[in-house]
């Protein structure tokens, strides 16, 4: 293969084509992530909820959701979102932007449900026993025992789940829907080149999950142990 | 036990709305999917039929033959046209799913396409697309240009595409290989992992022209009389539209010429060589 013509290239293509992957893609990526992963962990606080209510039903519903979407690819139910519900619920008339920011909620929210249920139930059971034995109500074992501990280990496995999602947006492209994938097909459209627009938007997707996965472990070290890593940060100060 | 029998009676609801909504009107009146609106399928990746003009925005960066086709038709119809790009497998589920009324995207006709779908008369992009040809590395020189020579190769073709028949049809001595977009087989090509790739004469020519170490190996396919136009797809049973639009194609056959020089002179100018292969930079 011949590599001479790649990086003139691909300074061409950024010279002519910057705004189709910063003003375009970038924004669109960033806007389906932050949708997805903003409502995907309010509805996945609701499942986890229903996950752990005591009705049996609700249960076997939730678990059937969770299986479900957990399950299958996601490829498959943005068709299903894309192609078959609009025709199922006419009623609603959505943009196909919406329907697919949609089924990544609903795809995101399924994880997300069980990153907070196995959070709160690796808490260990003698905390909520002894709180319940000192007198506590139910409701206030969960907000002020269990819950502040369970959020140290779901904030970071969060932080993972939008690293992901930044990823899974892509499949969007399948749809022409204007994220990073799309100007990536765009520009490969225009010019049928494939090398040069696809080593552009892997920078710019590396250009936002390096940072970001730096922060998650950085949290995680954080939330692992809050004492020692004060303490570890003193002493280097000390130093 | 209630809740049980409370979850059965919404489920078959949901099951007996989902039946409703496959159903699609078949009357004399012409229904399309939003009211007042033209919906359009097609994959913007195949340069000149259709492609993205990245200097403009919204519906005005789909450009290329068949959107001007679209466009006319929309016109006739008095319906406003609206595009909706995606993927070219995604094309024909969005036509059998009712979420567009037709996909104007390139179609060869196929026996299996006929089957599932209403199909458009025949229409003809000018000679380039009707011929069927295979490209190899500029290097090659005429060494795949008979089938003699092309004995063993390894040919490459987009999966579900008039190529791939083409290439089992009238190759069996070579092995077929399937790839899923035009792109990424180019780029397999220039890799070495096809000897040959089989595309569209004019598809051919636009990779050629951003490719420099490309060129056409010789080889022409032979392409019976049915596959050499393009027709369009729309929803099996809805002859009403079906029968307005190859009225329609009737009426736009004069300009059919007129309209693929133009989309041929506004694809593949992004990036253009001399005859060494070096870029030209304005």
């Amino acid at each position: 293969m011949d590599f001479s013509l790649f990086l003139p290239n691909m300074v061409k293509l950024w010279t002519k084509y910057w705004h189709i992957f910063l003003l375009e893609g970038l924004k669109n990526t960033l806007i389906l992530t932050c949708i997805s992963v903003a409502l995907g962990t309010v509805l996945g606080a609701l499942v986890a909820m229903a996950k752990m209510s005591k009705s049996k039903i609700i249960r076997f519903l939730i678990s059937i959701y969770i299986e479900v979407i957990r399950g299958t690819p996601i490829l498959l139910q943005l068709y299903v979102f894309y192609f078959v519900l609009p025709n199922v619920f006419t009623f609603m008339k959505l943009s196909p932007f919406m329907w697919v920011s949609i089924a990544l909620c609903v795809n995101s929210a399924a994880y997300v449900s069980e990153v907070i249920r196995s959070g709160i139930q690796a808490v260990d059971k003698g905390q909520a026993e002894a709180a319940r034995s000192l007198g506590l109500s139910e409701k206030q074992t969960m907000m002020k025992i269990i819950l502040p501990q369970a959020v140290r280990n779901i904030l970071p496995a969060l932080g993972n789940e939008f690293i992901m999602m930044l990823k899974e947006t892509s499949l969007a492209s399948t749809f022409f829907l204007g994220d990073l994938m799309t100007s990536y097909q765009i520009v490969k459209g225009a010019t049928m080149l494939t090398l040069e627009p696809m080593t552009i938007i892997a920078i710019i997707y590396l250009c936002m999950t390096f940072p970001l996965s730096k922060i998650v472990e950085r949290f995680e070290k954080k939330m692992a142990n809050p004492n020692s890593y004060r303490k570890h940060k003193k002493l280097n100060k000390a130093k | 036990m209630k809740k049980f029998i409370a979850m059965l009676m919404a489920l078959t609801i949901m099951l007996s709305l989902a039946a409703c909504g496959a159903g699609s009107g078949n009357g004399d009146e012409l229904k399309t999917v939003t009211e007042g609106k033209l919906t359009v399928a097609l994959s913007p990746d195949f340069a000149p039929m259709e492609f993205v003009d990245p200097t403009k925005e919204g519906q005005d960066m789909y450009v290329g033959f068949d959107v001007t086709l679209s466009k006319f038709i929309a016109e006739e119809l008095g319906l406003e046209l609206v595009i909706m790009p995606m993927s070219f497998d995604a094309c024909q589920t969005a036509v059998y799913a009712g979420t567009v009324d037709m996909s104007v995207s390139g179609f060869s006709w196929t026996e299996e396409r006929e089957q599932n779908y209403n199909m458009s008369d025949y229409y003809h992009a000018g000679d380039n697309e009707d011929e069927q040809i295979l490209i190899t590395l500029a290097s090659n020189g005429d060494k795949f240009a008979t089938a003699e020579g092309l004995k063993g190769a390894k040919i490459g073709a987009q999966n579900a595409s008039l190529q791939q028949s083409l290439t089992t049809e009238q190759l069996p001595d070579c092995e077929l290989v399937i790839f899923t977009d035009i792109g990424t087989g180019v780029l397999q090509l220039k890799n070495g992992d096809f000897d040959c790739i089989a595309v569209a004469d004019g598809n051919g020519e636009a990779i050629i022209a951003s490719n420099p170490e490309i060129a056409k190996s010789g080889y022409k396919f032979f392409v019976d009389e049915k596959y050499t136009g393009n027709v369009i797809l729309m929803q099996k049973g809805n002859d009403t539209l079906t029968e307005l639009v190859n009225n329609i194609l009737a009426k736009a056959e004069q300009y059919y010429d007129k309209w693929y020089e133009d989309a041929k002179s506004t694809a593949g100018i992004d990036v253009s060589y001399d005859d060494e292969g070096n870029a030209i930079t304005e």
